[in-house]
């Protein structure tokens, strides 16, 4: 999928890494300028703690200035790689403290904040990031919980359905019925970047 | 149509896929899950779709400017000679009033300000387009930078306000001083640890605002800036 409107200008992502992992300090101060409000702003949406946000901000981007020379383009883009590193931090900061995370609920409405009013101008730029927001919002409201749960708590199906309590099948069929919404969105998009 | 025993299998593992692009299939029914997709052209396909809508939902997260210092410490841990200080650059400004416009709206559908204490304390909703901004001010303390101050103009003024590594700790008052000299109380907050960042209308119009102060419980004043 395509990247954010910041990483259009510059280097490429893929050309910084690339100058990360051989050892040029130049390159990852770029890189972290282009990416510390998004690490630290996933780490916040999901500890709602400044200071846990800090700490796992700094250790995902430090995970990257090491790791830059492992990053391996054919298996998703820089973007997903270093959010995913930033989210599997969080997770476990969050279990280590035995900290609340936020609410599912919250996620979704601070990434309705920045939304877009014309989803097809988004994908006429491109942008993919506000086309999912968009139909992230646009879920039914126990999909859209369901997803963020599993795709950024990591949280199974068997606890989800604990937690909200419904039937395992139930967790499943919303967690199934989302991502396939999702997708359609994601692949909507797709499809019109091989058209140009 | 096909239904043979592959199509079946493909039929019962499509019902798993997407817990499978989630990383949230565990045991044996992964290990199953992924023997079947690893010979199944049409099944890596499913998977590698809905492992990117997967990967996307994390990137919708907003953008939140980090603590001020963040970029310093984080390029001393890397070994990193980037540079030592960072003045606000108006790209950052732009960044900062983003944020700092997401959370002032995000305070009000949440109840909660960016250090994760209460919000204001004022009923009065928040702008979910805040007026032009008028102005920006290093908050101080004892001359050390401990944080900003924006005010919003428009039909409802507002301040909006961070804190970052300050002595502020528990709950702390914001007030004004008028070009006139007037002291108005605009609110109160909660700074935990010296972090936080929070939000309220402005009593007074923003062209008017001379000082605004963070002043603790026993009246002392822990940060200042100069707006006028």
């Amino acid at each position: 999928m395509g990247e954010s409107p910041v990483a259009e200008v510059g280097p490429t992502d893929e050309a910084l890494l690339a100058g990360m992992a051989l050892g040029d300090h130049g390159a990852a101060v770029v890189f972290v300028r282009r990416y510390q409000r998004r690490v630290f702003g996933l780490a916040f949406s999901m500890t709602n703690d400044a200071m846990v946000s800090e700490d796992v901000a700094q250790e995902a981007l430090l995970r990257v200035w090491r790791h830059a020379p492992v990053f391996d383009a054919r298996k998703g883009s820089v973007t997903s790689w270093v959010l995913t590193i930033t989210r599997n931090l969080t997770i476990d900061a969050l279990r280590m403290r035995r900290a609340v995370p936020t609410d599912p609920d919250d996620f979704a409405a601070a990434a309705a904040i920045s939304l877009e009013h014309d989803p097809e101008d988004s994908v006429r730029r491109g942008d993919a990031r506000h086309l999912v927001q968009s139909a992230l919002v646009t879920l039914p409201p126990e999909q859209q919980r369901a997803v963020v749960l599993a795709a950024v708590y990591g949280r199974t199906a068997l606890e989800i359905s604990e937690t909200e309590g419904i039937p395992l099948g139930t967790a499943k069929s919303r967690i199934r019925s989302g991502l396939l919404r999702l997708r359609a969105a994601v692949e909507g998009l797709r499809g019109v970047e091989e058209e140009r | 149509m096909n239904t043979g025993p592959r199509a079946r299998r493909c039929a019962d593992v499509g019902e798993v896929v997407p817990e499978l692009a989630l990383g949230i299939l565990t045991g044996r029914a992964r290990s199953d899950a992924l023997a079947h997709v690893e010979q199944c052209t049409r099944c890596t396909e499913e998977l590698e779709q809905l492992s990117r809508a997967a990967d996307a939902v994390v990137q919708v997260a907003p953008e939140v400017e980090p603590p001020l210092g963040f970029e310093v410490r984080l390029f001393g841990r890397m070994g990193v000679s980037g540079p030592a200080t960072r003045r606000l650059h108006p790209r950052r400004v732009l960044a900062v009033l983003a944020a700092a416009a997401a959370v002032v709206a995000l305070g009000v559908g949440l109840g909660v300000g960016l250090s994760g204490g209460p919000g204001p304390t004022t009923s009065a909703p928040a702008p979910h387009h805040p007026g032009p901004l008028v102005s920006v001010a290093d908050l101080s303390e004892h001359g050390e930078h401990v944080g900003q101050v924006f005010t919003y103009g428009g039909p409802t003024p507002w301040v909006f306000m961070t804190l970052s590594d300050s002595a502020a700790r528990g709950r702390v008052t914001c007030e004004v001083v008028t070009t006139g000299g007037a002291v108005r109380t605009v609110g109160t907050f909660v700074a935990r640890s010296g972090y936080g960042a929070w939000g309220a209308p402005l009593p007074v119009a923003p062209q008017d605002v001379r000082v605004a102060e963070v002043v603790a419980s026993d009246g002392s004043v822990v940060a200042r800036a100069r707006l006028g």
